[in-house]
């Protein structure tokens, strides 16, 4: 009985990724052009508001819009999507990582590396960079996304000191170097007469975003973070903003399970995954 | 690196300077307010700069 078993689940993860192959591969266009467009963007913001071409209030809204996606393609780099490790494109997918996140001053390598690190421990208590997101109910996953970026609660520090590989030695010192230059420019800015710039159109669109970002990618698909395991430690969910508003993280089971996948296919992969999540027993949030 | 991370230990209390006394000093102006005790309103947002992010690094957070 044991073996037919065996057999059968084998025969179910070889359908599983037969299907998940016909997601994958392919130029991603849309995760190019969103950050090279997000991040000019913003960029953009600061001579427009300078020069007076612009309100700085409608400059804090259209900046809390560009942090709040300036993430994902960045999420898409970081597994080599966009160009796989060995092509001779990949310092192009590496590129787009980078650029990505130049609103949000994070090195691509510093997210790389504790991302790896939640992918391979995704939900262990001490092991998982995103754990410290883990909380029973919405309200409580505001909280913790709210706090997640304080030393006190930080665990991405305490991953890349951790695991001492050459990688994450890279990545502190890249974490270190953004941190003293972001604080560099911000004090320069609050110091030369431009403190409510720096405000309004870094800072605290930085912190919001922070915690939008934290919320939907690390507490919403993950919640309650007490189960571990391929099919059991990330869920799918009904957003009552919908699946764009919520940066596509309804269907974040199929990145667990797939991670090459890009993410504006996710959608369609779960669509055509979906029988085989159900026999998996997955938690698929009513979608 | 051992310098760097002194230099980062103390890193509340630089950001206390560095960005939140300037702030400080903008919002006491926009109100039209001085500093008490006689304090310009950039003294008065380094001295509360230097104490909030005091109070931070001693915490390790500036929240809760």
């Amino acid at each position: 009985m044991a073996v037919v078993a065996q057999v059968s689940q084998q025969s179910l993860r070889a359908q599983e990724k037969a299907i998940a192959d016909r997601f994958t591969g392919g130029f991603p266009w849309p995760m190019v052009i969103w950050p090279f467009v997000n991040t000019t963007v913003w960029l953009s913001l600061w001579p427009l508001v300078f020069a007076g071409l612009l309100p700085l209030w409608a400059g804090f809204l259209i900046a809390l819009l560009n942090l709040s996606v300036s993430y994902l393609p960045s999420h898409d780099a970081q597994h080599n999507i966009i160009f796989p490790e060995g092509s001779r494109w990949h310092w192009f997918n590496e590129f787009v990582g980078w650029v990505s996140v130049i609103p949000m001053w994070i090195p691509l390598s510093v997210l790389r590396v504790t991302h790896y690190e939640h992918h391979r421990h995704a939900n262990h208590p001490d092991l998982d960079p995103d754990y410290p997101m883990a909380a029973p109910t919405a309200l409580g996953g505001l909280g913790k996304a709210i706090v997640k970026s304080q030393p006190r609660h930080d665990r991405y520090g305490e991953t890349l000191n951790r695991l001492g590989t050459p990688a994450s030695r890279k990545a502190m010192l890249h974490a270190m170097i953004a941190r003293v230059s972001q604080y560099t420019i911000l004090a320069a800015l609050a110091w030369s007469g431009h403190v409510w710039e720096a405000l309004l159109l870094w800072w605290l669109p930085l912190k919001i975003s922070s915690v939008y970002i934290n919320f939907y990618l690390s507490w919403a698909p993950h919640r309650p973070m007490t189960q571990q395991g391929r099919y059991s430690d990330t869920r799918a969910f009904r957003s009552i903003w919908g699946n764009i508003a919520s940066s596509g993280m309804q269907y974040h089971i199929i990145h667990h399970l797939y991670p090459t996948i890009p993410l504006y296919r996710t959608p369609a992969a779960f669509r055509a995954l979906r029988p085989i999540l159900v026999q998996r027993g997955c938690d698929l949030g009513g979608m | 690196m051992r310098l760097i991370g002194i230099a980062f230990g103390f890193g509340p209390i630089l950001f206390g300077i560095g960005f939140l006394a300037p702030m400080i000093a903008a919002i006491l102006e926009l109100a039209r307010l001085s500093g008490p005790f006689g304090l310009s309103p950039i003294q008065f947002g380094l001295v509360l700069g230097i104490v909030l992010g005091a109070v931070a690094r001693r915490r390790k957070t500036w929240l809760w």
